[in-house]
C-alpha cells in the first residue's frame, strides 16, 4: 500500500483538525499583516483563550465532570512562569516580600512556561488523586471548592505571588505568532486525546460508568489520567497568557475567568475539539462586541446609570438558551468534518492503518 | 472435567435486606446455561456479585479455579468475563467503531482487531453499515448486536447476557435468541439470565430457576420444562416464590 493512500486515508479521517487549523492560520497571518493593533491584540487574547478552553475540553469535555478549578491550574502556570523568568531585580522591586530563593530565579521564558505547566501537573496528581475517587455530584462541589482554596492561597501567600497586588515586569514574550503556535499545538494536542486509548475510555465513561466498567475501563484512573493532562496544558497555557499581560493579579484566576472559559466550551459544545474551537470564537466576537456597545453607552450617557457587566449578563442568558435548546451545544458531540471526504468501508481503513 | 464457572452457596444483600440465600450454581465449558426467574428473584444479584459490582456476604465464586469474589469490575472482562449488561448499555455518544475499539481494548493487537472486526460484520452486517453512527442512534435490537459485540471483542471465555430482550419486539427477541444459538454453535460459553423463560429453554442445555434468592430448580431444559410449570411460575403458582395472603 502506497504512502499516499495512506495519507489520504488519514487526512480523510482527521479532516477536522485541517478544518480548524487551516481558517486560524489564515486568519492570523491577514490580521498579523493588515490588522489594526486593536485587532492584533485581540487576536492574540483569542489564540491564548483557545489553549485554555482546549486543555479544559481534553478533562470536563471527555469525562462529563464539570472541572472548576481549572482556571486555578491556569494561574499556578502563570505565576510559575513569571516568578521563573522575571528579572530578580524587577522581583525585588515589584514583590517586596517575595523568598529570595524566589527572587533569585531566572531563566528564558520557554522552559519557564514548561515548568509552570509541570507544577501544576504535579499538584492536579496531588489534589486529583482523592478528588477522582468521589462520585460526580460530590466531586464537582469539591472541586469548586478547590478553586476557593486556590484562590485564598493566592490572595495571600505574599512571599510567591504578591498578594492581592499586582504582580508586574513579567516579560513579554506572546506575540501574535507565538499564541498562535500554541493555539495549533493545543489543537494538534486535544484532537489526539480525545481520540486516544485515554480519551476513548474517558469518553466512554462519561456516556455509561457501568457499561465502561463491564468493558474493563478503570475509571477511577482514566480520569485522574485526564485531570492531570488538562492541568498540564493549563498551566502553560497561564504561562503563555502571562507573558501576553505582563501585569496581573489573582483575581484573574477566578470565578469570572472561570465563568467565560465555561461559557466557550458549554455554547460551542463541550464534547468536540470543534465545539471548543467555534464556541471560543463565538464569544470572543460577542463579547468585544459586547464591550464596544457597554462602551458607547457609557460615554454618550444615553442612560441615566452606567452599564456595567453586560457582557457576563448576556453570556449568561446565551448559556442557558444554548443549554435548553442544544444541550450538546452548537456543534454538538460529534467533530465536524469535511463533507466531501467521504469515509470508506471500515475494513478498508483498518487496513489501510489508523 | 472441572466447571469454568463454580458459584457456590453464594448469599448477598443490599443494606439489611437479603437478596441472595446460598445459591449454588456451575457452567462447564462449552455449554449455554440459563439463569432464569421473575423480576427480584435474584438474578441480576447474581452477575453483579460474579462481576464484582456487589460483594457477596459469604459464599465463593471461582472462576477457571481461581477465586473471584470481591475482585474489582473492571478486572472482570481481563480475566475473560465478559457481561453485556442489562438495558444495552452502549456508550450512546461514541460511534459503533469507538463501541468495539473499547471491547477490544483488553488486548489490543491491531492485527487481531481487523480479523476480529471482519467477523463482527459477519455475525452482524448492520454494524457494518452503521460504523461511523453513534451508538444512541441505532435501534433497540442493533444496540443489542452492538452490546454483544463490543463484549465478544474481548475473548470472553464465558460470556454473560443480563436480559437481552428486555423492551425488544418479539420480532427483534427472536433474531437475538437466534444470534444467541449461533454463537453457542460456534463453540462460545454463555451464562444466559432471562425472564423470558419460555424462549430461553429453547436454546439453553441447562437451566437454574431462581425465586425469591434461592435456586428452586436446576437441571437440563427438559428436566425443567417438565418439572415446572412455567406459566405459574410467572402467575405467582406454588412452584414459585411462596407468598400468602390474607384477607
Amino acid at each position: 500500500m502506497s504512502l499516499l493512500s495512506r495519507f489520504l486515508t488519514w487526512s480523510r479521517q482527521h479532516s477536522t483538525l485541517a478544518l480548524l487549523m487551516i481558517p486560524l492560520v489564515l486568519a492570523g497571518l491577514a490580521i498579523n499583516a493588515f490588522g489594526s493593533s486593536l485587532l492584533l491584540n485581540i487576536y492574540t487574547y483569542f489564540c491564548v483563550s483557545l489553549i485554555m478552553v482546549l486543555s479544559l475540553q481534553m478533562f470536563m469535555g471527555n469525562s462529563g465532570i464539570l472541572n472548576w478549578v481549572h482556571i486555578g491550574f491556569v494561574g499556578v502556570g502563570a505565576y510559575a512562569s513569571a516568578i521563573l523568568s522575571t528579572a530578580p531585580m524587577v522581583k525585588s522591586m515589584g514583590v517586596p516580600n517575595m523568598f529570595p530563593a524566589l527572587v533569585a530565579l531566572n531563566m528564558p521564558v520557554i522552559p519557564a512556561i514548561m515548568i509552570g505547566g509541570l507544577i501544576a501537573a504535579v499538584l492536579a496528581a496531588i489534589i486529583g488523586y482523592p478528588l477522582m475517587r468521589l462520585s460526580d455530584f460530590v466531586g464537582v462541589i469539591t472541586l469548586f471548592a478547590t478553586l476557593i482554596v486556590f484562590h485564598v492561597i493566592m490572595t495571600q501567600w505574599d512571599n510567591v505571588t504578591n498578594g492581592p497586588r499586582t504582580f508586574f515586569g513579567v516579560p513579554e514574550f506572546t506575540t501574535l505568532t507565538v499564541a498562535l503556535i500554541g493555539a495549533l499545538i493545543a489543537i494538534m494536542v486535544a484532537y489526539w486525546f480525545r481520540e486516544s486509548g485515554l480519551g476513548l475510555r474517558l469518553r466512554a465513561s462519561r456516556d455509561d460508568r457501568y457499561a465502561a466498567m463491564s468493558v474493563g475501563i478503570d475509571v477511577v484512573r482514566v480520569r485522574y489520567y485526564g485531570f492531570i493532562t488538562s492541568a498540564l496544558i493549563a498551566g502553560m497555557a497561564g504561562g503563555v497568557w502571562a507573558h501576553f499581560i505582563t501585569s496581573f493579579s489573582p483575581k484573574a484566576f477566578y470565578m469570572s475567568e472561570m465563568f467565560i472559559l465555561l461559557a466557550m466550551l458549554v455554547i460551542g459544545g463541550s464534547g468536540s475539539i470543534s465545539g471548543a474551537f467555534m464556541g471560543t470564537t463565538f464569544v470572543t466576537i460577542a463579547r468585544e462586541a459586547l464591550r464596544q456597545v457597554e462602551g458607547t453607552v457609557n460615554n454618550a450617557h444615553v442612560l441615566p446609570f452606567d452599564v456595567f457587566g453586560l457582557t457576563e449578563a448576556v453570556m449568561a442568558v446565551l448559556m442557558i438558551t444554548i443549554l435548553i435548546w442544544r444541550p450538546g451545544g452548537v456543534v454538538g458531540g460529534q467533530e465536524i468534518t469535511w463533507p466531501l471526504f467521504k469515509r470508506k468501508s471500515p475494513i478498508k481503513e483498518v487496513e489501510d492503518g489508523v | 472435567m472441572t466447571p469454568m464457572l463454580t458459584v457456590e452457596n453464594l448469599s448477598a444483600s443490599y443494606g439489611v435486606v437479603r437478596a441472595l440465600n446460598d445459591i449454588s450454581l456451575e457452567v462447564n465449558e462449552g455449554e449455554m446455561v440459563a439463569l432464569l426467574g421473575v423480576n427480584g428473584a435474584g438474578k441480576s444479584t447474581t452477575l453483579k456479585s460474579i462481576t464484582g459490582v456487589l460483594r457477596p456476604v459469604k459464599g465463593s465464586i471461582k472462576f477457571l479455579g481461581q477465586e473471584i469474589a470481591n475482585g474489582k469490575p473492571e478486572a472482570t472482562v481481563k480475566r475473560g468475563l465478559s457481561l453485556v449488561p442489562e438495558g444495552r448499555e452502549i456508550f450512546g455518544t461514541l460511534t459503533v467503531e469507538e463501541n468495539l475499539r473499547l471491547g477490544a481494548f483488553v488486548s489490543y493487537q491491531r492485527d487481531r482487531y481487523k480479523a476480529d472486526l471482519k467477523e463482527m460484520f459477519e455475525l452482524f452486517p448492520i454494524l457494518e453499515e452503521r460504523f461511523t453512527q453513534p451508538g444512541g442512534l441505532l435501534s433497540g435490537g442493533e444496540q443489542q448486536m452492538l452490546a454483544i459485540a463490543r463484549a465478544l471483542m474481548a475473548h470472553p471465555k464465558l460470556l454473560m447476557l443480563d436480559e437481552p430482550s428486555l423492551g425488544l419486539s418479539p420480532a427483534m427477541t427472536d433474531q437475538i435468541f437466534e444470534l444467541i444459538k449461533g454463537l453457542r454453535d460456534r463453540g462460545s460459553t454463555i451464562l444466559l439470565v432471562e425472564q423470558n423463560a419460555e424462549r430461553a429453554l429453547g436454546i439453553v442445555d441447562r437451566a437454574y430457576l431462581l425465586a425469591s434468592g434461592e435456586v428452586q430448580y436446576s437441571g437440563t431444559a427438559e428436566e425443567i420444562r417438565r418439572q415446572v410449570d412455567i406459566a405459574s411460575v410467572y402467575f405467582g403458582g406454588d412452584d414459585a416464590a411462596p407468598c400468602e395472603v390474607t384477607q
